[in-house]
Protein backbone atom coordinates (compact mmCIF):
# COMPACT_ATOMS: atom_id res chain seq x y z
CA UNK A 1 0.00 0.00 0.00
CA UNK A 2 1.57 3.71 -0.73
CA UNK A 3 1.79 6.22 2.03
CA UNK A 4 -1.40 7.70 2.26
CA UNK A 5 -2.63 10.76 4.16
CA UNK A 6 -6.02 12.28 5.12
CA UNK A 7 -7.16 15.67 5.38
CA UNK A 8 -7.72 16.93 9.22
CA UNK A 9 -10.72 18.77 8.24
CA UNK A 10 -12.85 16.99 6.36
CA UNK A 11 -11.35 12.74 6.28
CA UNK A 12 -10.69 12.94 2.74
CA UNK A 13 -8.08 10.43 1.11
CA UNK A 14 -4.93 11.76 -0.48
CA UNK A 15 -1.61 10.67 -1.68
CA UNK A 16 0.86 13.24 -0.01
CA UNK A 17 2.26 15.60 -2.29
CA UNK A 18 6.21 15.59 -2.45
CA UNK A 19 6.76 19.42 -2.32
CA UNK A 20 9.55 21.90 -3.05
CA UNK A 21 10.22 24.50 -0.86
CA UNK A 22 7.87 28.07 -1.39
CA UNK A 23 4.81 24.85 -2.78
CA UNK A 24 1.69 24.77 -0.72
CA UNK A 25 -0.70 21.52 -0.63
CA UNK A 26 -4.63 22.04 -0.21
CA UNK A 27 -7.35 19.66 0.04
CA UNK A 28 -9.09 19.27 -3.36
CA UNK A 29 -12.46 18.84 -1.28
CA UNK A 30 -12.62 21.20 1.10
CA UNK A 31 -9.78 24.00 0.65
CA UNK A 32 -7.24 22.99 3.87
CA UNK A 33 -4.44 24.00 3.29
CA UNK A 34 -2.50 20.54 4.47
CA UNK A 35 1.02 21.70 4.09
CA UNK A 36 3.55 24.36 3.11
CA UNK A 37 6.59 23.41 2.42
CA UNK A 38 9.24 25.65 4.83
CA UNK A 39 12.68 27.67 3.20
CA UNK A 40 15.14 25.76 6.60
CA UNK A 41 12.57 25.74 9.00
CA UNK A 42 14.08 24.18 11.90
CA UNK A 43 17.16 26.55 11.90
CA UNK A 44 14.44 29.33 11.14
CA UNK A 45 12.74 27.96 14.27
CA UNK A 46 15.81 27.62 16.29
CA UNK A 47 16.83 31.16 15.69
CA UNK A 48 13.50 32.90 15.82
CA UNK A 49 12.68 31.23 19.52
CA UNK A 50 15.94 32.08 21.12
CA UNK A 51 15.04 35.53 19.69
CA UNK A 52 11.80 35.38 21.25
CA UNK A 53 13.19 33.62 24.89
CA UNK A 54 15.81 36.76 25.03
CA UNK A 55 12.84 39.65 24.13
CA UNK A 56 10.30 38.11 26.97
CA UNK A 57 12.42 39.35 29.57
CA UNK A 58 11.80 43.64 28.23
CA UNK A 59 8.43 42.46 27.75
CA UNK A 60 7.28 41.02 30.83
CA UNK A 61 9.00 43.34 33.25
CA UNK A 62 9.45 46.65 31.20
CA UNK A 63 6.78 49.53 31.28
CA UNK A 64 4.03 48.92 28.74
CA UNK A 65 2.77 52.53 28.82
CA UNK A 66 2.22 55.62 31.64
CA UNK A 67 0.18 57.98 32.22
CA UNK A 68 0.33 61.57 34.10
CA UNK A 69 -3.06 62.90 35.22
CA UNK A 70 -3.08 65.88 37.63
CA UNK A 71 0.28 65.76 38.85
CA UNK A 72 -0.09 61.68 39.77
CA UNK A 73 1.55 59.33 37.28
CA UNK A 74 1.67 55.53 36.99
CA UNK A 75 3.08 52.96 34.81
CA UNK A 76 2.19 49.54 34.19
CA UNK A 77 3.95 46.21 33.01
CA UNK A 78 2.54 42.96 31.25
CA UNK A 79 3.01 41.12 34.66
CA UNK A 80 1.51 43.83 36.66
CA UNK A 81 -2.27 43.70 34.21
CA UNK A 82 -2.69 40.11 35.72
CA UNK A 83 -1.59 40.66 39.21
CA UNK A 84 -3.90 43.81 39.64
CA UNK A 85 -6.79 41.83 38.40
CA UNK A 86 -5.67 38.90 41.25
CA UNK A 87 -5.37 41.77 43.78
CA UNK A 88 -9.24 43.08 42.76
CA UNK A 89 -10.40 39.30 43.11
CA UNK A 90 -11.23 38.79 39.83
CA UNK A 91 -8.41 35.53 40.25
CA UNK A 92 -10.19 33.51 37.36
CA UNK A 93 -9.48 36.44 34.55
CA UNK A 94 -6.38 37.09 36.21
CA UNK A 95 -5.42 33.60 35.72
CA UNK A 96 -6.97 33.84 32.14
CA UNK A 97 -4.54 36.92 31.20
CA UNK A 98 -1.44 35.33 32.90
CA UNK A 99 -2.22 32.36 30.31
CA UNK A 100 -3.06 33.93 27.25
CA UNK A 101 -0.91 36.95 27.71
CA UNK A 102 2.25 35.53 29.53
CA UNK A 103 2.63 32.20 30.40
CA UNK A 104 1.43 30.23 26.94
CA UNK A 105 3.51 32.49 24.81
CA UNK A 106 6.59 31.62 26.84
CA UNK A 107 6.00 28.02 26.95
CA UNK A 108 5.20 27.60 23.17
CA UNK A 109 8.70 29.49 22.47
CA UNK A 110 10.41 27.55 24.83
CA UNK A 111 8.71 24.26 23.35
CA UNK A 112 9.81 25.30 19.73
CA UNK A 113 13.10 25.79 21.00
CA UNK A 114 13.75 22.51 22.52
CA UNK A 115 12.47 20.55 19.93
CA UNK A 116 14.15 22.77 16.94
CA UNK A 117 17.97 22.30 18.81
CA UNK A 118 17.47 19.06 19.16
CA UNK A 119 16.38 18.15 15.50
CA UNK A 120 19.01 20.41 14.42
CA UNK A 121 21.92 18.36 15.95
CA UNK A 122 20.71 15.21 15.48
CA UNK A 123 19.63 14.67 18.92
CA UNK A 124 16.98 12.19 20.10
CA UNK A 125 14.96 12.81 23.03
CA UNK A 126 12.02 10.50 24.34
CA UNK A 127 10.01 13.58 25.01
CA UNK A 128 10.22 15.25 21.10
CA UNK A 129 6.60 14.22 20.24
CA UNK A 130 5.02 14.98 23.40
CA UNK A 131 6.75 18.30 23.58
CA UNK A 132 5.76 18.71 19.70
CA UNK A 133 2.07 17.67 20.45
CA UNK A 134 1.31 20.17 23.45
CA UNK A 135 2.90 23.23 21.20
CA UNK A 136 0.52 22.25 18.65
CA UNK A 137 -2.52 21.90 21.58
CA UNK A 138 -1.33 25.45 22.65
CA UNK A 139 -0.85 27.50 19.53
CA UNK A 140 -4.54 28.97 19.92
CA UNK A 141 -4.13 29.89 23.54
CA UNK A 142 -1.86 32.14 23.16
CA UNK A 143 -3.01 36.18 22.49
CA UNK A 144 -0.24 38.51 21.91
CA UNK A 145 -1.83 39.88 18.82
CA UNK A 146 -5.13 40.47 21.00
CA UNK A 147 -3.41 41.77 23.88
CA UNK A 148 -1.92 44.52 21.52
CA UNK A 149 -5.07 45.38 20.37
CA UNK A 150 -6.20 45.81 23.71
CA UNK A 151 -3.06 47.70 24.54
CA UNK A 152 -4.44 50.27 21.45
CA UNK A 153 -7.82 50.26 22.72
CA UNK A 154 -7.00 51.03 26.74
CA UNK A 155 -4.17 54.23 25.48
CA UNK A 156 -7.11 55.90 23.01
CA UNK A 157 -9.84 55.49 26.07
CA UNK A 158 -7.17 57.27 28.37
CA UNK A 159 -5.85 59.83 26.11
CA UNK A 160 -9.40 61.66 26.25
CA UNK A 161 -7.99 62.66 30.28
CA UNK A 162 -4.66 61.75 30.83
CA UNK A 163 -1.31 62.03 29.15
CA UNK A 164 -0.43 58.66 28.09
CA UNK A 165 3.30 57.94 27.56
CA UNK A 166 4.51 54.61 25.45
CA UNK A 167 7.52 52.68 27.53
CA UNK A 168 10.07 50.57 26.46
CA UNK A 169 8.13 47.56 26.80
CA UNK A 170 5.71 47.92 24.62
CA UNK A 171 8.43 47.58 21.99
CA UNK A 172 10.06 44.40 23.16
CA UNK A 173 6.46 43.67 23.74
CA UNK A 174 5.47 43.80 19.80
CA UNK A 175 9.33 42.50 18.51
CA UNK A 176 8.28 39.60 20.51
CA UNK A 177 4.85 39.26 18.94
CA UNK A 178 6.50 39.94 15.56
CA UNK A 179 9.30 36.84 16.27
CA UNK A 180 6.65 34.47 17.47
CA UNK A 181 4.33 35.15 14.58
CA UNK A 182 7.20 34.66 12.19
CA UNK A 183 8.05 31.29 14.40
CA UNK A 184 4.14 30.08 14.14
CA UNK A 185 4.23 30.57 9.71
CA UNK A 186 8.09 28.80 9.48
CA UNK A 187 7.33 25.76 11.53
CA UNK A 188 6.65 23.02 8.91
CA UNK A 189 4.82 20.62 10.85
CA UNK A 190 4.77 17.81 8.50
CA UNK A 191 8.81 18.32 8.53
CA UNK A 192 8.89 18.41 11.90
CA UNK A 193 6.80 14.97 12.14
CA UNK A 194 9.14 13.12 9.76
CA UNK A 195 12.29 13.83 11.41
CA UNK A 196 10.88 13.02 14.90
CA UNK A 197 9.70 9.96 13.45
CA UNK A 198 13.73 9.68 11.47
CA UNK A 199 15.38 9.95 14.65
CA UNK A 200 13.34 7.99 16.72
CA UNK A 201 14.04 4.90 13.93
CA UNK A 202 17.71 5.67 13.81
CA UNK A 203 17.61 5.23 17.91
CA UNK A 204 15.80 1.95 17.88
CA UNK A 205 17.98 0.45 14.77
CA UNK B 1 -10.04 4.39 -3.86
CA UNK B 2 -9.22 7.94 -3.48
CA UNK B 3 -12.33 10.59 -3.33
CA UNK B 4 -13.28 8.60 -0.06
CA UNK B 5 -13.05 9.29 3.26
CA UNK B 6 -10.59 7.60 5.70
CA UNK B 7 -12.43 5.90 8.00
CA UNK B 8 -14.40 4.88 5.10
CA UNK B 9 -11.50 3.00 3.57
CA UNK B 10 -11.04 1.39 7.31
CA UNK B 11 -8.44 4.13 8.21
CA UNK B 12 -8.34 6.52 11.05
CA UNK B 13 -5.63 10.08 11.05
CA UNK B 14 -3.87 10.93 14.36
CA UNK B 15 -5.33 14.26 14.62
CA UNK B 16 -1.65 15.09 16.19
CA UNK B 17 0.96 14.29 13.84
CA UNK B 18 -1.32 13.38 10.91
CA UNK B 19 0.34 9.31 10.56
CA UNK B 20 -2.80 7.10 9.06
CA UNK B 21 -3.46 3.69 11.08
CA UNK B 22 -5.75 0.75 10.41
CA UNK B 23 -9.36 0.72 12.40
CA UNK B 24 -8.82 -0.89 15.64
CA UNK B 25 -10.99 -3.93 15.43
CA UNK B 26 -12.09 -3.88 18.99
CA UNK B 27 -13.36 -1.25 20.97
CA UNK B 28 -10.22 -0.49 23.28
CA UNK B 29 -8.75 3.12 22.38
CA UNK B 30 -5.35 3.13 20.86
CA UNK B 31 -2.52 5.27 21.20
CA UNK B 32 -0.42 6.70 17.96
CA UNK B 33 2.92 4.67 17.29
CA UNK B 34 4.81 8.12 16.19
CA UNK B 35 3.20 10.95 18.72
CA UNK B 36 1.78 8.53 21.41
CA UNK B 37 -1.85 10.69 20.85
CA UNK B 38 -5.21 9.12 21.37
CA UNK B 39 -6.44 7.37 18.46
CA UNK B 40 -9.93 8.09 17.45
CA UNK B 41 -11.83 8.47 13.95
CA UNK B 42 -14.12 11.51 14.93
CA UNK B 43 -14.08 13.40 18.66
CA UNK B 44 -15.58 11.18 20.39
CA UNK B 45 -19.04 12.73 21.79
CA UNK B 46 -18.22 15.60 19.63
CA UNK B 47 -21.78 17.68 18.87
CA UNK B 48 -22.68 16.21 22.95
CA UNK B 49 -19.35 18.11 24.28
CA UNK B 50 -20.11 21.05 21.86
CA UNK B 51 -24.27 21.76 22.67
CA UNK B 52 -23.20 21.63 26.50
CA UNK B 53 -20.48 24.18 26.37
CA UNK B 54 -22.72 25.94 23.97
CA UNK B 55 -25.52 26.02 26.96
CA UNK B 56 -23.52 26.97 29.38
CA UNK B 57 -21.93 29.98 27.33
CA UNK B 58 -25.32 30.99 26.23
CA UNK B 59 -26.31 31.13 30.23
CA UNK B 60 -23.27 33.27 30.73
CA UNK B 61 -23.77 35.38 28.31
CA UNK B 62 -26.81 37.35 30.10
CA UNK B 63 -24.71 38.02 33.56
CA UNK B 64 -22.08 39.17 31.02
CA UNK B 65 -24.22 41.86 29.33
CA UNK B 66 -26.44 42.73 32.88
CA UNK B 67 -23.59 43.37 35.06
CA UNK B 68 -20.73 45.32 35.46
CA UNK B 69 -17.66 45.05 33.62
CA UNK B 70 -15.59 48.11 34.79
CA UNK B 71 -16.12 50.83 37.82
CA UNK B 72 -14.15 54.00 36.90
CA UNK B 73 -13.54 56.58 39.98
CA UNK B 74 -12.27 59.67 38.70
CA UNK B 75 -12.11 62.80 41.53
CA UNK B 76 -14.70 61.77 43.79
CA UNK B 77 -17.31 60.81 40.51
CA UNK B 78 -17.67 57.19 40.46
CA UNK B 79 -19.40 55.48 36.41
CA UNK B 80 -20.41 51.94 36.15
CA UNK B 81 -19.88 50.57 33.05
CA UNK B 82 -21.79 47.70 31.49
CA UNK B 83 -19.94 46.40 28.14
CA UNK B 84 -22.75 48.22 25.69
CA UNK B 85 -22.21 51.20 28.60
CA UNK B 86 -18.70 51.55 28.02
CA UNK B 87 -19.57 51.17 24.12
CA UNK B 88 -21.93 53.94 24.19
CA UNK B 89 -19.47 56.36 26.26
CA UNK B 90 -17.21 55.74 23.85
CA UNK B 91 -19.25 56.82 20.98
CA UNK B 92 -20.03 60.09 23.17
CA UNK B 93 -16.33 60.87 23.41
CA UNK B 94 -16.40 60.98 19.71
CA UNK B 95 -14.00 57.91 19.52
CA UNK B 96 -16.34 56.19 17.18
CA UNK B 97 -14.05 53.68 15.16
CA UNK B 98 -12.69 51.99 18.30
CA UNK B 99 -16.33 52.13 19.46
CA UNK B 100 -17.06 49.95 16.40
CA UNK B 101 -14.02 47.61 17.05
CA UNK B 102 -15.48 46.93 20.70
CA UNK B 103 -18.92 46.57 19.34
CA UNK B 104 -17.47 43.85 17.22
CA UNK B 105 -15.08 42.22 19.54
CA UNK B 106 -17.62 41.86 22.63
CA UNK B 107 -20.84 41.56 21.40
CA UNK B 108 -21.14 41.00 17.60
CA UNK B 109 -18.46 38.14 17.75
CA UNK B 110 -19.43 35.91 20.51
CA UNK B 111 -23.06 36.48 19.48
CA UNK B 112 -22.41 35.27 15.90
CA UNK B 113 -20.17 32.95 17.51
CA UNK B 114 -23.36 31.53 19.42
CA UNK B 115 -25.76 31.60 16.61
CA UNK B 116 -23.19 29.70 14.59
CA UNK B 117 -21.86 26.54 16.45
CA UNK B 118 -25.50 26.20 17.55
CA UNK B 119 -26.48 26.24 13.60
CA UNK B 120 -23.50 23.95 13.11
CA UNK B 121 -24.48 21.61 15.71
CA UNK B 122 -28.56 21.25 14.54
CA UNK B 123 -27.12 20.77 10.65
CA UNK B 124 -25.02 17.86 11.42
CA UNK B 125 -27.85 16.55 14.03
CA UNK B 126 -30.61 16.89 11.83
CA UNK B 127 -28.84 16.04 8.53
CA UNK B 128 -29.54 19.23 6.94
CA UNK B 129 -28.62 19.01 3.56
CA UNK B 130 -27.01 22.05 1.93
CA UNK B 131 -24.09 23.75 0.45
CA UNK B 132 -20.63 21.98 2.33
CA UNK B 133 -18.58 24.37 1.64
CA UNK B 134 -20.72 27.14 3.01
CA UNK B 135 -20.92 25.31 6.34
CA UNK B 136 -17.51 24.74 6.53
CA UNK B 137 -16.92 28.36 5.65
CA UNK B 138 -18.78 29.06 8.67
CA UNK B 139 -16.81 26.83 11.07
CA UNK B 140 -13.02 27.93 9.75
CA UNK B 141 -14.71 31.98 10.65
CA UNK B 142 -15.83 30.73 14.01
CA UNK B 143 -12.90 29.22 14.93
CA UNK B 144 -10.71 32.02 13.72
CA UNK B 145 -12.68 34.72 15.37
CA UNK B 146 -12.61 32.97 18.57
CA UNK B 147 -9.68 34.76 20.06
CA UNK B 148 -10.42 38.12 19.18
CA UNK B 149 -13.33 38.51 22.18
CA UNK B 150 -10.62 38.91 24.56
CA UNK B 151 -10.52 41.95 23.47
CA UNK B 152 -12.66 43.86 26.49
CA UNK B 153 -10.70 41.40 29.18
CA UNK B 154 -7.20 42.56 28.15
CA UNK B 155 -8.25 46.15 27.76
CA UNK B 156 -9.32 46.32 31.34
CA UNK B 157 -7.17 44.44 32.62
CA UNK B 158 -4.33 47.16 30.95
CA UNK B 159 -6.58 50.13 33.02
CA UNK B 160 -6.56 48.34 36.52
CA UNK B 161 -3.16 48.20 36.21
CA UNK B 162 -2.39 51.53 34.86
CA UNK B 163 -5.07 53.51 36.40
CA UNK B 164 -3.98 53.59 39.85
CA UNK B 165 -3.31 57.14 40.98
CA UNK B 166 -2.55 57.68 44.59
CA UNK B 167 -5.04 59.50 46.70
CA UNK B 168 -8.40 58.07 45.10
CA UNK B 169 -7.41 60.57 42.41
CA UNK B 170 -8.43 57.99 39.69
CA UNK B 171 -8.94 54.62 39.73
CA UNK B 172 -10.52 51.44 37.90
CA UNK B 173 -12.25 48.41 39.28
CA UNK B 174 -13.01 45.65 37.27
CA UNK B 175 -16.74 43.99 37.81
CA UNK B 176 -18.28 40.74 38.20
CA UNK B 177 -19.06 40.47 34.43
CA UNK B 178 -15.54 40.32 33.47
CA UNK B 179 -15.78 36.97 34.46
CA UNK B 180 -18.82 35.57 32.67
CA UNK B 181 -17.46 37.41 29.73
CA UNK B 182 -14.44 35.85 30.17
CA UNK B 183 -15.82 32.49 30.53
CA UNK B 184 -18.14 32.75 27.37
CA UNK B 185 -15.09 33.48 25.27
CA UNK B 186 -13.13 30.28 26.66
CA UNK B 187 -16.40 28.01 26.48
CA UNK B 188 -16.85 29.11 23.10
CA UNK B 189 -13.66 28.43 21.90
CA UNK B 190 -13.19 25.05 23.33
CA UNK B 191 -16.80 24.30 21.94
CA UNK B 192 -15.02 25.13 18.59
CA UNK B 193 -12.44 22.89 19.28
CA UNK B 194 -14.69 19.97 20.37
CA UNK B 195 -16.78 20.49 17.10
CA UNK B 196 -15.08 17.92 14.51
CA UNK B 197 -16.03 19.81 11.31
CA UNK B 198 -15.55 16.19 9.05
CA UNK B 199 -19.02 15.24 10.81
CA UNK B 200 -20.29 17.66 8.45
CA UNK B 201 -18.32 15.88 5.42
CA UNK B 202 -19.72 12.59 6.77
CA UNK B 203 -23.22 13.87 6.82
CA UNK B 204 -23.24 14.92 3.39
CA UNK B 205 -21.80 11.78 1.68
CA UNK B 206 -23.86 9.38 3.89
CA UNK B 207 -26.80 10.16 1.74
ZN1 LIG C 1 -10.33 18.41 3.16
ZN1 LIG D 1 0.24 10.60 15.92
Amino acid sequence: MPPLTACPECDLLLKPADLITGEKAVCPRCGYLLHRAREQSIERVLALSIAGLILAIPANFLPLIGIRFMGNSNESTLWAGAVSLFGQGLWLVAVLVFLASIFIPLLNTLLAFLISVHLHFNRPHPHLAHWLRWLQHLEEWAMLEVYLLGIIVACVKLSDTADVHLGFGLYAFVAMLLVNAMLTTSLDEVLFWQRIAELDRKKHA
Amino acid sequence: MLRQSALAQGLVRCHVCGHLHPLAKNRHARHCKVCGGLLHARRPHSLQITLALLISSYALYIPANIFPIMTVTQLGMTEIHTIIGGIFALVEKDMAPIAVLVFVASILVPLLKLLGLSALVLHVHLRWQGNTRWWMRIYRLIVFVGRWSMLDIFMISILVAVVDLSGGVSHVIAGPAATAFAAVVVLTMIAAKSFDPRLIWDNHTAL
